[in-house]
């Protein structure tokens, strides 16, 4: 097994793995990890999958090599599309998105992946720190048949006992009907991603879970990062690294430039 | 038969910026239309409610246009996850964040152009939005008494687009898809003007009827590398030396109190050009040239 690898590699494997053929994988303000993600699933083992990079639709399986497109309507993105969802039309069929996958970032998470893109502090009027805003992170995790919370930096900043403010609904205040009784269709979190584990939620209480630590981190180092009480299984297991192949591909096919080794 | 002749809507970008006065609702399309913008700018119009995302409406915010801003997203690349002028505004209070998503954000629109108090969508409930945006109403609908969020019209006075071609009638084409937006901001506002690449005779629009994405559009300006720093598909890819400039600028002025880049950039850039042939001195032909897309 290698053991050179970055956490970012590791991370984009991951999910790499857990994406399945034929899934509808929507891509909006990428990250590098999840544009990497992406691409690998489906050079390695989704040939029927689509990916939708900000609207524009493609099917790249038969290119062996694709360069990262820059965030927005890059030319190279453009010219690969089969069709685009831009036309004035952009959430026309949401009924159909069972098989869909999207992916979230957020400056704070709270213990039931509920994410937040718009800001900190407690006066709305007056905010310490302004964030960016729910780009289409609503809309898509309502519908969608399940989404990643995918964070660069795993800081206490960040995982937080309770959002400021919720711009995506994940599990609200916990339960296994807490998306049904609202009526959200969608499957909502799975697992959420960062440099130092994988978290999953609980059955029942749909609280966040350690699911696995990375190599070689501690559950100390994530406890430390951590600013609520995460559930602990009695055996932790250890994320499985890259293997060859995959970083390989990874390497050679993806992420040629290494942005996920900076 | 008439004697009176078909009017042609072909205007300078002075003469159109004019159109948008202090305290109107805007909307801006993607690529923005930054001949227009730029004019606004060099006008000093103010107060005005913007409907557009990242860095030209940040460049407004800096400029002091902007009093409301509907955004689903104030993004900054370039190094900055938070569009800067946008996050120090918002931060102290200096403008109305009219908090919305992309999904919110065109039903808000739809509802507009489809002439209806309001227009139901599932994406925002159980989040903060409604909270923080009392126009967003929750309520369970009348036929299944499902949990929605009533969603106002969301009207521009004006619609600012970018585009590659267009007749003298406003038939506009678009070359790979308008961007976006655009036509949902085109058919919510009262009117519309599209800054292009070219004015093409109405014998080609006519070639392929198909190819028109908006038919007409009040305004059509002649702007060539019109939306400059930004791309313009089919024509040039997006300047990034320039926009690393004017987010380190900006960053500056709004984070470290140092103002002199951004002033500066505003002066050189958006307030003494007189017209969009003047700035494209300023960018000089060299580095227009450069920006071929392959």
């Amino acid at each position: 097994m290698p053991n050179d690898y970055s956490p970012q590699e590791l991370m984009a494997i991951f999910l790499a793995r857990d994406l399945r053929d034929g899934e509808v994988l929507r891509v909006g303000v990428a990250m590098p990890v999840i544009e990497a993600a992406v691409r690998l699933a489906h050079l390695m083992h989704g040939p029927n999958m689509e990916l939708i990079f900000f609207g524009v639709r493609m099917n790249v399986a038969h290119l062996h090599s694709l360069p990262m497109p820059a965030f927005a309507w890059d030319r190279r993105v453009v010219r690969w599309a089969e069709s685009y969802s831009d036309a004035g039309h952009r959430f026309d069929r949401v009924k159909d998105w069972s098989n869909h996958v999207f992916f979230i970032g957020g400056v704070q998470v709270d213990p039931y992946g509920n994410t937040n893109l718009i800001g900190i502090g407690s006066d709305y009027a007056h905010l310490r720190f302004r964030g960016p805003g729910s780009v289409g992170t609503a809309t898509l995790s309502t519908h969608v048949g399940r989404y990643y919370i995918v964070l660069n930096a795993h800081t206490a900043r960040t995982f937080v006992e309770r959002c400021d403010y919720i711009s995506a609904y994940g599990w609200g205040t916990g339960g296994a009907d807490a998306r049904s009784r609202f009526g959200l269709p969608g499957g909502g979190p799975k697992y959420c991603v960062t440099p130092l584990c994988v978290l999953d939620f609980a059955e029942e209480s749909k609280r966040m879970r350690l699911r696995s630590l990375h190599p070689e981190v501690s559950l100390a180092a994530v406890q430390a990062q951590t600013n609520f009480q995460l559930v602990i299984p009695e055996h932790i297991p250890i994320t499985d690294p890259p293997t060859i192949e995959e970083l390989q591909v990874l390497r050679t096919h993806v992420d040629r430039e290494g942005r996920l080794r900076r | 038969m008439s004697a009176a002749e078909r009017r042609q809507r072909i205007l300078d970008e002075v003469e159109a910026a004019s159109w948008v006065q202090d305290g109107m609702t805007i909307a801006v399309g993607a690529p923005a239309p930054m001949a227009l913008l730029r004019q606004l700018i060099r006008r000093g119009v103010k107060n005005l409610t913007v409907i557009d995302s990242g860095l030209s409406l940040d460049l407004l915010i800096a400029a002091g246009c902007v009093r409301k801003v509907v955004s689903y997203y104030a993004g900054g690349g370039f190094g900055v996850p938070v569009a800067p002028s946008f996050r120090r505004a918002a931060e102290h209070s200096e403008i109305d964040v009219w908090e919305c998503e992309e999904g919110i954000l065109t039903t808000g629109l739809q509802a507009a152009a489809q002439a209806l108090p309001f227009l139901p969508w599932r994406g925002g409930v159980g989040t903060s939005l409604p909270e923080v945006n009392p126009d967003l109403k929750v309520f369970p609908d009348p036929v299944r008494g499902e949990t929605l969020i009533a969603v106002p019209p969301i009207k521009p006075d004006i619609a600012l687009l970018h585009a590659a071609a267009a007749d003298a009638y406003g038939n506009v084409q678009h070359l790979g898809g308008p961007g976006w937006l655009d036509l949902f901001l085109h058919r919510a506002a009262d009117r519309t003007i599209v800054q292009v690449e070219r004015v093409i005779a109405n014998e080609e629009i006519r070639r392929d009827p198909w190819a028109t994405t908006i038919a007409g559009a009040e305004a059509i300006v002649r702007s060539p590398y019109g939306a400059h720093p930004f791309y313009s598909r089919g024509f040039y890819v997006q300047d990034n030396a320039h926009l690393q400039m004017y987010v380190e600028a900006a960053t500056a002025a709004a984070q470290e109190q140092r103002s002199e880049g951004l002033a500066y950039y505003l002066a050189y850039y958006c307030r003494e050009p007189e017209t969009h042939a003047d700035y494209l001195e300023r960018i000089g032909i060299r580095r227009l040239l450069e920006l071929h897309e392959y």
